[in-house]
């Protein structure tokens, strides 16, 4: 089995995506699953496509920008975009990890049912703390918002289907939502929580909600 | 990030926008907040942008409705 993943690095949203996909990267490695790793300027549209084409992925996991038709990689360029070449996710399951696609982008690609697709219907808004911009991992405020995003993506590659993994990440939005708002110890909680309780709201699971690697 | 037509207003009100810069002055200030991409805000940036009431502003101004919504629509986690 292998999966592709797209992780820009040009500013610091993307930076910090990418850090916690790389997480997910490592976790696929010790099970086995062969990553094709699509990093900075590596992540454009001519590579994404041909290894697509090439490889013919069952998993694809989009870091980045994106806005209701479209996502994109590396210094903001389009990768997928409605009517231009969205059809290539079909077939297959995405999570996109990025904002607003799953308004538009995810209805398109899902409109065969035989595709997935799991993204946010809004902004993926997240928490961080200015003294950690270059150790993204290390950042307290933004861990939470890595748990329960990158519990979609561990989900699915134990096998569970879409539908599972969604939950899961949602069930991982409320734990940290619970634990952040029953000790509010911490100015920032408040705040954090909210902005947790936002992305999941938006998540969106769409098409083939069954599906599973 | 793309506004729409039919999106409330929220800072328009006055009371709301009181409230989400009171909200946002307990934060540390080295607390910075993503919104996509828009980029990355620190606390008195934020502050400013719901002071000026331009969509960075009314995005937290959503965010932070939502949650209180959710409160009376007794929505629990």
């Amino acid at each position: 089995m292998n999966f592709i993943v797209t992780r820009p690095e040009h500013d610091m949203t993307t930076k910090y995506l990418s850090a916690w996909a790389g997480e997910i990267i490592g976790l696929a490695e010790i099970k086995k699953i062969r990553v094709i790793d699509l990093r900075r300027v590596k992540a454009n549209q001519n590579d994404l496509i041909g290894r697509i084409k090439k490889l013919d992925p069952k998993l694809i996991f989009l870091n980045g920008h994106g806005s209701d038709d479209c996502i994109s990689g590396h210094d903001n360029k389009i990768l997928i975009k409605v009517g231009y070449n969205h059809q290539i996710l079909q077939k297959r399951i995405t999570y996109a990890l990025s904002c607003n696609s799953g308004k538009i982008l995810g209805q398109k690609v899902t409109e065969d049912n035989t595709s997935t697709y799991i993204g946010y219907s809004d902004e993926f808004i997240f928490v961080g703390d200015s003294n950690y911009i270059t150790r993204p991992l290390e950042d307290p405020k933004a861990e939470p918002f890595k748990e329960s995003s990158n519990q979609l993506m561990v989900s699915l590659l134990k096998g569970n289907s879409a539908k599972e993994a969604s939950e899961r990440s949602k069930d991982k939005f409320k734990d940290n939502i619970r634990k952040l708002t029953s000790s509010l110890a911490d100015i920032n909680s408040l705040q954090i929580a909210q902005c947790l309780w936002w992305d999941m709201r938006h998540q969106v699971c769409l098409g083939n909600i069954e599906a599973k690697l | 990030m793309e506004k729409e037509n039919n999106k409330e207003n929220f800072l328009a009100d006055e009371e709301v926008r009181k409230l989400v810069i009171a909200r946002l002055k307990v934060l540390s200030p080295d607390t910075i907040i993503s919104l996509g991409s828009e980029g990355g805000f620190s606390r008195d940036e934020l502050v400013k942008d719901v002071e000026e009431g331009n969509k960075v502003g009314e995005k937290l101004a959503e965010v932070q409705m939502e949650w209180l919504r959710s409160f009376k629509e007794n929505i629990t986690v």
